[in-house]
């Protein structure tokens, strides 16, 4: 590998992760939204993923902001919070291990009268994490919606 | 000898049954593979052409939503009615027109009518295609040494139709019956030259005639200049040459929509629901629309919407055709934006909408006019794709859920004494979706057309003679979160003396129809204020200021504490047309997108910038954001670093205080399911779901281990 090649590499390890973290200046997001998709952008993410984690669980997806499918050291896969909490099973919702809040859709803390959702029509249904209290999801729904699964990666390979 | 010539029918036939059997549309890409470079070069002529009659077209129509907004499309099509090349414009339309030319052909238009070169067909029967009788197309077949060798259409979206409603797109209506002329495929133009009692039809048929009939100038014109150009392209290289490249852009679009899924989007399957529902009397219900996308190693890319509610007789629903439209749109958008636009990515996509839903409904009788649930599938299937994107990495493509466009219609009597009849696309400048990496933006996106602009409100005014005392930014709007979705439009209309005027709006029922995506809110709630019987003529001629903002964090907007009236306020925008006299107030908003990860993660210089700005409140920065803003001496705006992290912990704390373990939750709302302790509105749909699709009814009580054959009481 030649220098430049290396300063490239580097340069683009670096956009994907302040792109993760939410930081990458507009003008940069550009050039990797006008990039071809290859697929091996997935290899490059898991790798700034693992190095941000607290903890040293391999990391075969992240699920959505905060949440990952580990392989745990037993050989279990499971969806584990930036915290280090551990919702279970990855094949099962981790909703179902989630701390759950209904709100009232107009509050006046969220939503004012003006522009929240009728409660007789919806409601806010936020899920927290058990440990740290990310706000990992809100579905606005009605009375007996069951928690919907957003998510369930194919891993079996 | 000669051989017999095949009918169309027979070669739409053939060719629908190739793909079934063998999978592909063409087996060998042999142009593109031996000569790549003529292969590019012909295709994009073919796209300039498109794009520069789309262009031409833009300036002959009258209609600001066609000339301002850019609600148009044009398309080329092989003889048996498939999209090779698309122009810019409306996305929604890859499929609809292929849709319309099949149609015809299926149904012998070409022994009972005959088709001829300088033949134009007119339609906006959407079960036939396109999305509502407001979304009109014109097609022309074009011939070589006799044979037809292919299809031109182009199409608009009219804002008016003679429906019940002025602006067509009412949400009062229970039957087809009311949404206007709908014409199915009827010829209205031989040797180029349109008929005359077409326009007559049209002129005394709806409210005002001149943007469909110059919207129909427009879409002729953009047709001949296109059909003139493909024939020059044919002559230089050669009908073999020209059948050929057109399958094999299909072909090639095809394939590459497949190796686009298996770049980019994480193996799996994917659940997101979005939100609608019915707001007229006695009928009224929620409906969900539930997307599951899966994704498979190979690159394949599948859609259920198995549990959408049943049609009924109301306009929230959709046609097949318009169904399959928006979610196309959808994915042309968010995956297949740097691929050929045709029918190539239809092929690739399978797609199931159960028959009888509201997306696929059974009865032509049934209106469709507001789409519903199909245009929260979208929304639905966009989240989706966001999810796929996020575990593969690509984090520049997330995004929450785009908004509910959403606005006013209005017809009566103008200044000039003239009918008119509109709806007002200011709306195509609503607030874009928040995404993994920065906020949404304001005024500026609808996922129906990106190219979308709200016009000037001085040309509107000159269409729909509504006043506008406002037109602003909707602060708040947008969803919270740690990118916040971007606000839409704020305006408010007042009814001018020297008029009458009947005025309403479209969007939801009163829900959250935009959601936000891995821990954001949705956007706000839609709303209508109508003030009847207001001072505001006193206040004119006293010089008093008038009204003209919402105001921000406030469960009244400002505007109604200005005004002496007599006030009326619809939570979700659904409002029937109706007489409004001078100097009546009307203020609607545009649609506001969803917001993206927990608030408490936003960061507070984001948040400075809004309150700076006046989009945003101190208190919705301290209770939704955690974030305490400060004001200098000199009026600057900062935070207090220290007390926001004391406060964003307690924010942490009060979460973990009133949140519940999901199995005790799921304890105590079982019993209210099983006690049918459900409000009306999801009680009525839980009902209906479970009964039209036994698959979610199900899910329904599994998820809430309920008895075998448990049903919702009524």
């Amino acid at each position: 590998m030649t220098m430049s090649n290396q300063n490239s590499d580097d340069a683009k390890l670096n956009s994907i992760r302040e792109l993760i973290e939410g930081i990458l200046p507009l003008d940069q997001l550009a050039t990797l939204q006008r990039e071809m998709k290859t697929g091996d952008r997935v290899q490059i993410v898991l790798a700034i993923e693992q190095d941000r984690v607290p903890w040293s669980d391999r990391i075969l997806v992240p699920l959505q902001e905060n949440l990952y499918v580990v392989e745990r050291d037993d050989g279990a896969r499971v969806v584990k919070c930036f915290c280090g909490h551990e919702f279970g099973d990855y094949r099962l919702n981790w909703k179902e291990e989630a701390l759950v809040f209904e709100r009232h859709p107009q509050d006046g803390i969220v939503f004012q009268p003006n522009k929240g959702a009728d409660p007789v029509w919806q409601l806010l249904r936020e899920f927290y994490c058990p440990n740290c209290a990310t706000q990992l999801d809100v579905e606005p729904v009605p009375v007996g919606y069951p928690f919907v699964f957003n998510f369930l990666p194919d891993l079996e390979f | 000898m000669t051989m017999a010539r095949r009918s169309l029918k027979d070669r739409l036939i053939e060719s629908e049954e190739l793909f079934r059997d063998t999978g592909v549309y063409e087996s060998e890409l042999t142009v593109k593979e031996s000569d790549p470079v003529t292969f590019e070069v012909l295709f994009t002529r073919l796209l300039q052409t498109l794009t520069n009659a789309r262009e031409v077209a833009l300036s002959i129509s009258a209609s600001p939503s066609t000339r301002e907004q850019g609600e148009i499309i044009f398309g080329l099509f092989t003889a048996e009615g498939d999209a090779v090349c698309l122009s810019t414009g409306l996305m929604i339309h890859v499929h609809t027109m292929s849709r319309a030319i099949k149609w015809m052909i299926n149904n012998d238009y070409e022994t009972k009518m005959g088709f001829r070169e300088g033949d134009y067909f007119f339609n906006n029967d959407s079960f036939i295609g396109g999305g509502h009788p407001s979304d009109q197309m014109l097609m022309t077949p074009f011939f070589v040494d006799g044979e037809l060798e292919g299809w031109i259409g182009g199409l608009t979206h009219v804002t008016e139709t003679g429906a019940v409603e002025p602006g067509a797109m009412g949400s009062s209506f229970t039957s087809r019956f009311a949404e206007g002329l709908i014409l199915p495929c009827m010829r209205i133009a031989a040797d180029d030259e349109l008929f005359y009692d077409f326009d007559v039809l049209v002129d005394r048929g709806v409210r005002s005639s001149i943007s469909w009939l110059a919207d129909n100038r427009a879409k002729l014109t953009g047709n001949l200049i296109i059909r003139e150009k493909v024939k020059e392209l044919l002559g230089e290289v050669g009908l073999d040459m020209y059948r050929k490249v057109c399958r094999e852009y299909i072909e090639d679009t095809r394939r590459a929509t497949h190796e686009k899924v298996r770049r980019s989007l994480f193996p799996g399957r994917y659940r997101e629901v979005a939100w609608r529902g019915v707001t007229i009397k006695n009928l009224e219900r929620l409906m969900h629309s539930p997307c599951e996308l899966v994704v498979s190693r190979e690159g394949r890319l599948s859609l259920s919407f198995e549990g959408l509610p049943s049609a009924q007789r109301q306009p929230f629903q959709a046609t097949l055709p318009l169904f399959e439209g928006m979610l196309f749109n959808g994915l042309i958008q968010n995956i297949f934006y740097d691929l050929r636009y045709n029918d190539g990515t239809f092929l690739a996509i399978d797609l199931h909408v159960p028959y009888g839903s509201a997306c696929n409904p059974d009865n032509i009788q049934l209106p469709t006019t507001l789409w519903g649930p199909a245009y929260g599938g979208m929304q639905a299937c966009a989240q989706a794709v966001s999810r796929a994107y996020f575990a593969k990495g690509y984090r520049e493509e997330v995004h929450a859920s785009g908004p509910l466009t959403s606005g006013n219609l209005a017809g009566g009597k103008d200044q000039y004494g003239r009918h008119f009849g509109s709806q007002c696309f200011e709306f195509a400048s609503s607030g874009m979706y928040a995404t993994s990496f920065m906020d949404g933006l304001d005024t500026a996106f609808s996922d129906f057309n990106a190219e979308g602009d709200m016009g000037d409100a001085e040309i509107w005014e000159q269409q729909m003679p509504q006043v506008w005392l406002a037109r602003e930014i909707r602060k708040d709007g947008g969803g919270f979160g740690k990118f916040r979705g971007g606000n839409g439009i704020h305006s408010l209309y007042m009814i001018p003396e020297g008029i009458e005027m009947e005025i309403g709006a479209f969007g939801s029922p009163p829900i959250f129809s935009t959601a936000g995506l891995m821990g954001g809110y949705p956007a706000a709630a839609l709303r209508v204020w109508i003030g009847r019987g207001t001072d505001v003529q006193a206040q004119i001629e006293a010089g008093t200021p008038l009204p003209n903002t919402e105001g921000f964090d406030r469960s009244v907007p400002e505007f109604v504490d200005q005004v002496s009236a007599e006030w009326s306020c619809v939570l979700g925008q659904n409002v029937p047309t109706s007489s409004l006299e001078p100097y009546s107030l009307f203020s609607v908003v545009s649609g506001d997108g969803g917001g993206y990860g927990d608030p408490l993660l936003r960061a507070p210089i984001d948040i400075i910038r809004d309150v700076e700005n006046g989009l945003s409140g101190v208190r919705v920065a301290a209770d939704v954001y955690g974030v305490v803003v400060t004001k200098d001496a000199r009026g600057n705006v900062g935070y207090d670093k220290e007390a926001t992290d004391s406060l964003r912990a307690q924010h942490r704390r009060e979460r973990l205080h009133r949140g519940v373990p999901a199995a005790e939750y799921k304890r105590i709302q079982r019993e209210r399911v099983m006690a049918g302790d459900i409000p009306a509105p999801a009680r009525a749909m839980y009902r209906d779901v479970m009964e039209i699709s036994p698959i979610w009814a199900d899910e329904f009580r599994t998820f809430w281990n309920l008895p075998e054959g448990f049903e919702v009481a009524e």
